[in-house]
């Protein structure tokens, strides 16, 4: 069988060799505790305190600005319910957001909506873009937390984000956006963008699982999740983990170092897997092919097909994709994604993201654009018969 | 390497029994678990069908080294299974789901799926054998499920594989320890219907249809002669020929002989009101050359009962009138009337009604 083809970066990527490399020493010789007083809590600590100044310098921050954290899910949680509990101490009652984020925001808006909030979505365009007159109408001066993500995760479409923070923030409400797709495939910068909380996470971007960050603008009041130690502020108890800490710090570094470069190749290949794919597939859909993309993230759905069946078809060739938000028994089920801006259900249950990465050639595309539609072949046979 | 088996997975020991044997046979297997409904909390100890299940067929394919997939069927399942298992019930009958799951679900749906990864073949864990194209009785008397298979579309008997069939439970038990299958080995017997947590079917009716659902309403126990001589909770918490719940004082033991939807009556009688001396099947289904009338056979009217001889009185478009050389007890419209000559499996049907043997006695 020829080699196997890693479609699904948004899933998850593996960890950069450097990365590893850079946090070794922190599981041996330098395994000390960033609090203690001693010569290796020093050393844990003067790491910790640089892995969260490259972090920030990553994102155009101050180093107080970063907290460190288990990752996307919990940089989500700590956002939205963190702002909304802050919020509602000083008389605001709303949360609003989209019916597109990770479900990481999704849930804990409805969180804090069984806490009292009002909770409001915003309307999604049929391209896949928040609605800005809908984001105005929503935002008013009652809104404790509006949070929108910056590059959705299954389609890649880019959410106006810079001009949602500005108007959000015109209304006085904290602003978060989840950019854990958008990290380094998006120019992100806190200083000319006035978001005042985003959400980070490490293995998107070559480090392990189970680290992520939140910026936390300076002023921005937030409840923390734990209750424990002064660590990282009070904002985030608990003994940091440092190798973690560094693993992020390096792995963003990496990819923002390789950005532009990383950025022009993948919306390449994207391109032209997108031609091929639409070539050889006349009536193939490009979900959110009309909203700005970001490079690494094609979502297409074609009729009369579903994607549980072709992703296994594709995983027995070899190739790795995903479907929509996978459930936790690992079955796919039709996108909310999709059917939040108006795909029909037949389509939106035949969606499949491919997800363009570090791991991604010319060859990966050549053998995904010639097995791919002769599998959707076959299974318009099958549905067929 | 031979040819692409898709195996139905449950995380039991049966089908990964035959997953591991498909594989030692050289086959190109791919496992596949189907998530028939939604995993509630409640239940979370059950040995199949929970997530933990799933989790277990998993590991027995990364042990075998072969893939895995989880299969989302729930709607069809719900629309094929559960609605018909509710609704049956509502008619004052009980169903076996099992039959109509393996009819629609397993040998329908999955076979689709089979279709679209190129499986030639489709297997699964039961206790049952294909015999030159013939479903016949699984070789463990004990364990046999050709009872549930009646209904499969004859077609598909040319591929399916059915690796257990010709052991014992033991034997199987056995062949997951020398495979080193250890995560399953042992597992306890699932005996209830996957779908219904601690065999409370009343759960599943109330969840689909309400609590007002009218099977669940009270209504009352009345005599053959129409005498009434109780109330009950709920005509679906009965079948014929059930014992339990029901009013005392007799002098011989009752049983549920009849059950009455339209005005919600249970029927009960003695012993001798649940003999019956023939029954008609509908949805009949042939899986061998249908039989003509005056054709002897033998029937099977619930899992596990014995087949009892009879002969085919009238037949005509998807509907069977057998007469039973004996009475036999408690034929309960729902539940399948399975035809056989020997170990082999003719075809089948769901009883409709039972012809009494015996009026009851007017005093």
């Amino acid at each position: 069988m020829p080699a196997p083809v890693y479609l699904d970066h948004s899933a998850t990527t593996p960890v950069r060799p450097e990365v590893l490399e850079a946090m070794q020493p922190f599981f041996g010789p330098r395994f000390g505790n960033p609090s203690s007083i001693h010569r290796w809590g020093r050393e844990a600590r003067v790491a910790l305190d640089e892995a969260r100044e490259r972090v920030a310098r990553c994102l155009g921050a101050h180093p107080d600005e970063i907290c460190f954290t288990s990752g996307g899910t919990e940089s989500d949680n700590l956002a939205v319910l963190g702002a909304w509990r802050a919020g509602r101490a000083r008389g605001r009652r709303a949360v609003v957001t989209t019916p597109i984020e990770h479900k990481a925001v999704l849930e804990a808006a409805h969180t804090a909506a069984r806490e009292g909030a009002d909770e409001r979505l915003v309307a999604m365009t049929a391209d896949g873009v928040a609605d800005a007159a809908s984001f105005d109408a929503l935002v008013r001066d009652d809104v404790a937390v509006a949070s929108v993500m910056w590059v959705n995760n299954e389609m890649g479409a880019i959410q106006p984000v810079p001009e949602f923070a500005a108007l959000a923030h015109e209304r006085g409400a904290v602003f978060h956006t989840d950019a854990v797709q958008a990290f380094s495939k998006v120019h992100i910068d806190a200083a000319a963008v006035p978001f005042d909380i985003l959400s980070i996470s490490g293995h998107k971007i070559g480090a392990p699982k189970g680290v992520g960050a939140l910026f936390l603008r300076r002023g921005t009041a937030i409840e923390p999740l734990f209750h424990g130690g002064s660590q990282d502020r009070g904002r985030r108890p608990g003994t940091e983990n440092v190798a973690y800490a560094v693993a992020l710090a390096t792995a963003a570094e990496l990819a923002l170092r390789d950005h532009d470069a990383e950025g022009r190749r993948l919306a390449a290949l994207r391109d032209r897997l997108q031609q091929l794919l639409v070539a050889r597939i006349p009536d193939l859909v490009v979900n959110a092919r009309h909203a700005p993309r970001a490079p690494h993230i094609l979502n297409v759905s074609v009729p009369g097909t579903e994607s549980e069946s072709l992703l296994m078809a594709l995983d027995l060739q070899g190739i790795a994709c995903s479907g929509g938000s996978a459930c936790q028994s690992g079955t796919a089920s039709p996108s909310y994604v999709l059917s939040a801006i108006g795909v029909p259900p037949h389509l939106a249950s035949a969606a499949i993201r491919m997800s363009l990465g570090a791991l991604t050639d010319d060859a990966a595309v050549d053998r995904v654009a010639d097995v791919f539609p002769r599998l959707v072949a076959k299974a318009r046979g099958v549905a067929a018969a | 390497m031979k040819e692409r088996v898709l195996v139905a997975m449950s995380g039991g020991v049966d089908s990964s029994v035959a997953a591991a044997l498909l594989v030692e046979q050289g086959y190109d297997v791919v496992g596949a678990t189907m998530k028939l409904f939604c995993y509630g909390d409640e239940i979370v100890d059950r040995p199949c069908c929970s997530l933990d299940s799933i989790d277990d067929a998993r590991r027995v394919c990364e042990t075998l080294g072969v893939p895995h997939y989880v299969l989302n069927l729930e709607s069809a399942f719900s629309h094929d299974v559960i609605d018909d298992f509710v609704s049956e019930y509502a008619r004052g009958r009980t169903p076996i789901p099992c039959v109509r799951c393996n009819t629609f679900t397993k040998f329908r749906d999955l076979v689709r799926r089979a279709d679209g990864v190129d499986a030639r073949w489709i297997a699964t864990g039961h206790y049952a054998r294909v015999v030159d194209g013939v479903l016949h009785r699984g070789a463990d008397r004990d364990k046999d499920q050709s009872y549930f298979l009646w209904g499969i579309d004859r077609a598909v008997l040319s591929r399916m594989l059915l690796p257990v069939g010709h052991r014992t439970k033991a034997q199987t038990r056995a062949v997951a320890h020398r495979l080193g299958l250890a995560v399953v080995a042992e597992k306890p017997e699932s005996q209830d219907i996957c779908f219904v947590p601690d065999g409370d079917h009343a759960k599943v009716i109330r969840s689909r249809l309400g609590a007002d659902a009218s099977s669940l309403a009270p209504g009352a126990f009345v005599l053959s002669d129409g005498a009434v001589v109780g109330r009950h909770d709920g005509h679906a918490r009965f079948t014929i020929g059930q014992r339990r719940g029901l009013p005392g004082g007799f002098p011989t033991p009752m049983f549920v002989t009849a059950i009455r939807p339209a005005d919600r009556a249970v029927v009960i009688g003695p012993r001798e009101e649940l003999l019956g001396s023939g029954l008609v099947a509908r949805e009949v289904n042939w899986l061998a050359a249908p039989p003509a009338v005056g054709t002897r056979l033998h029937v099977q009217v619930r899992h596990r009962a014995p087949a009892a001889a009879a002969e085919v009185v009238r037949l005509e478009a998807g509907e069977i009138e057998l007469a039973l050389d004996e009475p036999v007890s408690a034929i309960t419209p729902g539940q399948s009337a399975v035809f056989y000559d020997g170990d082999r499996v003719l075809g089948g049907g769901f009883i409709e009604s039972a012809a009494r043997a015996m009026l009851p006695v007017v005093a």
